[in-house]
């Protein structure tokens, strides 16, 4: 019994993940053409060059621009059901190709900054709970003050202090690991003031339960509680948040790779979406999905392992 | 040294003026180290474009600043500019054109080839012609700047002739143009995708690898032999390659600068040129674009601008000197033309544009437009003065937005409502298709004064239903018309001049346009770099002559 329901439960997720994709894909489409735009022009070199009403007709003919708007999204579903992403109106690729070549820029900006931001969090969140009132006063100034602030602002500010000031690290991307300090600060701060506020609020809510009187019975230390007990159920809510945190940071990652010049989908997709690079736009965005589906399953086996009560109550 | 025999008295004159005017061109940003004095051998150049990545880099495809700048550091065109504006030899030695203006010959030399091997020769140059005028190139700049030619032919291996269909006094300023520079047929051969990522020249440096949203690597072509008459020294380039990078923020892009980590910025903003002038440790080179100014076009076609008295009332109201003084630093400088200021013909007339906000309130009254509700918008029989002023992010700097909120701002006094829009290069193209403005600014690039016929004949009328014109005042005038295509065909230089000055005082008189000032195009770059000038054609920097000093 269990075996089936577990295929039934990856069935469903399967499934569940398909009509994510299709819901995704349509409304890019639509979206991107609801927006008054021609495609045309963009294909023909965008500012500044000067297409002839000839020139514009062709590309139309060629890439089906002139055909009904639901030939083109059928056109397009039927190209997606075989996995093929179609090529860059622009940038005359494959658009599989264009993505392949930006994925893990991206990914590696925003899997650093999830870690980089997990561990300011649980820093401050273990320091505030142990720090007493004043303590937590500030840690909660702390991570409100780090969680509006906007990635382009931060993103000047650390290249004026850090590059322009101090000198001590590239203000935009190169080769070395060095070029990549600052755009992962960019990102990991905000989040980090998010994921430390969650953290905070649940450890006092652990450290006031029952099990923390006994535990202090049995001889463990304030601080060996935090780390044991607390932090377990602190990490919960904030492993839930990281399926989301996923999609803010490649978000982020449009300002951030536009900012220190750092190759990546973010730029990729800004780019497209000013020419209405249809098939590059809908490409990232699926793209983008993906990866959000994959953290979303993720996050949840995770949460099982870290609380084995979640897969008990599905149980019963 | 290039062409000898085809350099006549004239052109030389010409050369001495222009060695004198590139020094000066080049303004230092404050009290810059003085030259170190001999040119250096080696070391990677690095330049940081803000003008977008180019798509392509065959400019044969499309056809935009983005490819112009980067372009000119691998291929050449048959003829350059100096800066006079008088044409001078690149890849073709000389050339003449029969009486009745239809049949040009090319002489080139005989001693270049492509870095593939291919040799240049009259069949390379038909080969290009080709490839521009192919529908499947996608050709749009190159295209138009050859539309009348019909075919090439090849008389002999450095002899290619042009047969056109009509006259065409633009044809060697389009022929300069980096848009229609010549590539190796084999690399065309390729195919477009090939030939898009590493296009095959004849200039100083060979594309080597192009990272999109990175950079492009270029290497030194050793056997480089060739470069416009003006050219500072001969041989190959000084430096080792170019790493030619894209960092679309402007703010980043000088820190970059400033920080060492690049050589070369374009697309200085006002603030970082002020910055960068009192800081004094950088250079700056000031080289504005050619054609067009910066303007901005009221449509005639369509109420309200379609009355004379409205489209001088907004003119008249705009306040522009103000603005460009406080947002641009002292960077920019008032235009009162619609042609740049590096062009020869440009005609100016700043009295037409005295702002006077009485006389606004006056025309409006006199077109009827008496109405006023509780914001001083006014309006006539119900319908408020409205203009829908579409902006394009990508394409107008933030100092220019906040020039055209001053122009919204003072127009508002004498009662118009001007509608800022803000929008993606995309959506704004779309405002402008479906008619749905009144003002707009749009900057347009194009070596010669015949980019009037572009902007103003009344063949660059949308024709509907799909789209594109460049005659975004709408100015539909049968004189202007005639005046334009007359000029087109016209050989004699004092005739031409007279007729683009008329040409001008009609646009200019009927106040179809509010000029702002010159296409900016700052560069600012480290005292290390010399040798470095913008190209009089289209002002995009070259490197054949660069080098770092130590």
């Amino acid at each position: 019994m269990p075996r089936s329901r577990t295929l039934r439960r990856v069935a469903l997720r399967l499934a569940g993940a398909v009509f994510v994709l299709w819901a995704v894909a349509t409304l890019t489409f639509f979206a991107v053409h609801l927006v008054p735009g021609d495609p045309a022009q963009a294909i023909l070199g965008g500012p500044g060059s000067q297409a002839s009403q000839e020139a514009l007709d062709r590309v139309r003919a060629d890439y089906g621009l002139d055909q009904p708007l639901a030939v083109q999204y059928l056109a397009m579903l039927a190209r997606l059901a075989t996995l093929d992403l179609g090529d860059s109106y622009a940038l005359k690729t494959p658009v599989a190709e264009l993505i392949g070549g930006q994925l893990l820029g991206t990914l590696t900006l925003a899997l650093l900054a999830l870690a980089v931001a997990w561990g300011f969090a649980i820093g401050l969140a273990l320091w505030s709970t142990s720090a007493g009132r004043i303590g937590r006063a500030i840690a909660a100034g702390i991570e409100l003050t780090a969680a509006a602030l906007p990635h382009f602002w931060l993103a000047t500010v650390l290249i004026a202090v850090f590059s322009t000031s101090l000198g001590w690290l590239p203000p935009v991307a190169n080769d070395s690991a060095s070029g990549l300090v600052l755009p992962v600060l960019t990102l990991a701060v905000p989040l980090a003031g998010f994921l430390a506020q969650l953290m905070r609020e649940q450890m006092l809510e652990a450290l006031e339960q029952p099990f923390t009187t006994s535990a202090l019975a049995r001889g463990e230390t304030a601080a060996g509680i935090r780390l044991r007990h607390a932090l377990r159920h602190a990490a919960l809510p904030a492993v839930n948040l990281s399926g989301w945190a996923i999609g803010y940071l490649i978000s982020g990652a449009v300002v951030v790779e536009t900012i220190f010049a750092r190759p990546g989908l973010g730029r990729t997709l800004l780019r497209a979406t000013e020419l209405r690079d249809v098939p590059v736009v809908i490409g990232v965005v699926l793209v983008v999905a993906v990866v959000y589906v994959a953290m979303t399953v993720l996050t949840d086996l995770v949460s099982r392992a870290v609380d084995p009560r979640i897969a008990l109550e599905e149980r019963a | 040294m290039t062409s000898r025999r085809s350099i006549r008295p004239l052109t030389l004159a010409a050369l001495a003026a222009a060695s004198a005017l590139v020094l000066a061109g080049c303004t230092p940003a404050g009290d810059s180290p003085e030259s170190s004095g001999d040119p250096v051998t080696g070391g990677t150049l690095v330049y940081a474009s803000g003008d977008g990545e180019p798509s392509c880099l065959d400019p044969h495809v499309g056809g935009n600043y983005p490819q112009a700048l980067i372009v000119g550091q691998f291929l050449e065109s048959l003829v350059s500019l100096d800066e006079s504006g008088e044409v001078i030899p690149w890849l073709a030695t000389e050339w003449t054109v029969t009486d009745d203006g239809l049949t040009w010959d090319f002489t080139l030399r005989d001693d270049v080839s492509f870095t593939d091997g291919t040799p240049l020769n009259a069949e390379a140059v038909k080969v290009n012609v080709e490839h521009l005028k192919n529908p499947d190139t996608q050709s749009s700049t190159g295209y138009l700047a050859l539309g009348k030619v019909d075919s090439v032919e090849v008389v002999n291996d450095t002899v290619a002739r042009f047969h056109l269909s009509a006259p065409d006094s633009a044809l060697l300023e389009s022929l300069t143009q980096p848009w229609n520079a010549i590539e190796s047929p084999a690399g065309i051969a390729r195919g477009m995708e090939e030939n898009c990522l590493a296009p095959i020249g004849t200039g100083p440096f060979i594309v080597d690898e192009w990272v999109p949203q990175d950079h492009v690597s270029l290497v030194r072509n050793d056997d480089y032999n060739t470069g416009p008459a003006d050219r500072a020294h001969d041989g190959a380039a000084y430096l080792d390659g170019i790493e030619w990078r894209f960092i679309p923020d402007s703010a980043s892009r000088y820190a970059a600068l400033q920080a060492g980590e690049v050589d070369v910025i374009d697309n200085a903003q006002p603030d970082t040129l002020d910055q960068a002038a009192k800081s004094g440790s950088l250079v700056e080179i000031d080289a504005p674009r050619p054609g067009a100014s910066n303007r901005i076009e009221l449509n005639s076609g369509q109420a309200p601008f379609d009355d004379v008295r409205v489209r001088e009332a907004f003119i008249r109201a705009a306040d522009v000197n103000d603005g460009i003084d406080s947002l641009f630093f002292g960077t920019a400088e008032r235009s009162y033309s619609v042609l740049s200021s590096v062009e020869p013909l440009a005609y100016s007339d700043g009295a037409l544009f005295d702002t006077d906000l009485d006389a606004a309130n006056a025309l409006l009254d006199e077109a009827g437009w008496t109405e006023r509700d509780a914001d001083g918008i006014r309006s006539k029989g119900g319908v408020p003065l409205t203009v829908r002023f579409p902006v394009s992010t990508n394409q107008s700097i933030p100092a220019e937005q906040s020039l055209f909120e001053q122009i919204q701002a003072t127009a508002k006094e004498a009662g118009f409502d001007v509608q800022l829009e803000p929008l993606d290069l995309s959506g704004w193209y779309g405002a402008l298709f479906a008619n749905e403005y009144e003002a707009v600014s749009a900057p347009y690039t194009k070596v010669g004064p015949d980019v009037l016929r572009i902007l103003y004949h009344s063949d660059s009328i949308t024709p509907a239903p799909s789209g594109y014109f460049a005659n975004l005042a709408q100015l539909d005038d049968p004189e202007l018309d005639a005046l334009l295509t007359e000029a087109a065909s016209e050989s004699d230089p004092d005739a031409r001049a007279s007729l683009y000055e008329q040409a001008q005082q009609i646009i200019l008189g009927g106040f179809y346009a509010l000029p702002l000032y010159d296409q900016q195009n700052h560069f600012l770059h480290s005292p290390k770099l010399e040798g470095v000038r913008a190209m009089p054609t289209v002002s995009t920097p070259t490197f054949a002559d660069a080098w770092l000093a130590d």
